[in-house]
């Protein structure tokens, strides 16, 4: 049947991804339990439009599986929640890059991650732990390159900052 | 140099990173190679990629969540088709010939917007009738279910019981849809589940219902001066618009309207 053949060669192209799809969910949701379910909703959105993505050219099914994953959070973020997260969900490049540090904690360099307002967070996630190409980045955040160059230096900038404290 | 200039830095970032173009990374390798700012600024950065390989983890899915995905693809793939919206262009044509051929029906399917709706109602009752996802408080007590709303959407939808005309309410629960938090009901008749998708709308005209056949489901659209509605079911045609008509006037017995 058409059909199940179509879900067979939708698992191949996407399902190695998975594990790069769930640690992206994870950082932007900072938890597993959302993070899981944010993965569940791409997988299917990227199901019903498998023939958006056979159609364009030059996008690695993990940059285009990671884009899905990415609006799937933040728009998860805007409908399901209406707390502290959502708000910093909406901050805009030009407010503040980080959180306030919690004074008790002891920094580490995962919690400075954290802390760092999502659009740098992601870019890290995406270069550091995924090996994205700056190209890849600009299409899944849906930025230009030159933003995710200078987000990506900002944002090792302040984990600098951070890593010198845990000194 | 001033690597305080963050575009500076960017690019030097981007240079150390391997995605500067080669005219521009020769000129900076030249640069760096007798710079001590920039060389403690590559040595900080090459110690922040290290200290992040050694303390920020990549995390791996587990095999529960594998299964969750799998079996949603499945779920996603079966019943409804594998792809709703390219199923839609040779369906619209066969709706116009629909519309013809029940001439009362109204256009409104066509339209582009309704469709993509239409396909959430009929994902979000397929997805309802797994294990589990039917409801969110069960309760045939339409006076335990109205009040269970409460707090968690931003209208009080109105909810009614029709045992007593062969479909008793079940119980109700959340779902998303066209943007928005709406109150899902679910009543039973026999072995089958209907679902109820009702959300205020901006004040209009009442219109429909209108009816859309897929795969074995039917789905029913109208719109009262304060709700639209979206009833799914598997059951039978007749019975279903005998059910629609019975929320209709028990609607519009609520809220005084004629529609």
């Amino acid at each position: 049947m058409l059909e199940s053949n179509e879900l067979a060669r939708f698992e191949a192209a996407v399902l190695p991804h998975l594990d790069a799809a769930y640690t992206l969910a994870r950082y932007l949701t900072r938890n597993d339990h959302d993070a899981e379910d944010v993965v569940q909703d791409a997988c299917v959105r990227a199901l019903k439009y498998f023939n958006t993505f056979r159609g364009e050219q030059g996008t690695s099914a993990r940059a285009w599986l990671l884009t899905i994953v990415r609006n799937t959070a933040y728009s998860w973020h805007k409908g399901h929640r209406t707390d502290a997260l959502t708000t910093e969900f909406d901050e805009t490049e030009h407010s503040h890059a980080v959180a306030d540090a919690d004074p008790d904690a002891k920094e580490t360099l995962g919690r400075a991650l954290e802390r760092l307002a999502p659009e740098f967070r992601e870019v890290i996630v995406l270069r550091e732990l995924q090996g994205l190409s700056y190209k890849e980045i600009s299409d899944v955040a849906g930025v230009p390159v030159g933003t995710v160059m200078s987000r990506l230096s900002r944002a090792r900038t302040h984990l600098q900052r951070a890593l010198r404290k845990e000194d | 140099m001033t690597p305080a200039h963050p575009s500076f830095e960017a690019q030097l970032d981007a240079y150390l990173d391997g995605e500067l173009a080669s005219t521009d990374a020769r000129e900076l390798e030249a640069h760096v190679a007798q710079c001590a700012e920039c060389a403690r600024f590559r040595e900080g950065r090459l110690a922040l990629r290290a200290a992040i390989a050694a303390e920020v983890p990549a995390f791996q899915a587990s095999d529960v969540l594998r299964g969750r995905v799998r079996a949603a693809l499945k779920n996603t793939a079966r019943p409804s088709g594998l792809n709703l919206l390219a199923w839609w262009r040779p369906l619209a044509l066969a709706a116009s010939f629909v519309v013809v051929a029940l001439g009362s029906w109204s256009l409104a399917w066509q339209r582009a917007a309704g469709a993509a709706l239409a396909d959430d109602v009929l994902s979000s009752h397929i997805r309802s009738l797994m294990p589990g996802h039917l409801t969110d408080v069960v309760s045939s007590d339409q006076h335990t279910v109205k009040p269970w709303f409460n707090g968690k959407l931003d209208y009080s939808p109105p909810v009614h019981d029709f045992a007593a005309q062969g479909f008793p309410l079940v119980g109700g629960r959340l779902d998303y849809l066209d943007g928005r938090t709406v109150a899902v009901l679910t009543y039973g008749r026999r072995q089958h589940f209907i679902n109820v998708f009702l959300w205020p709308r901006a004040r209009g005209p009442s219109g429909g219902p209108n009816t859309r056949d897929h795969q074995g489901y039917h789905l029913l659209h109208w719109t009262t001066p304060d709700y639209a509605y979206w009833v799914a079911s598997d059951l039978g045609t007749a019975e279903l618009r005998d059910f629609v008509r019975l929320v209709q006037r028990a609607d519009s017995a609520e809220t005084g309207g004629g529609g």
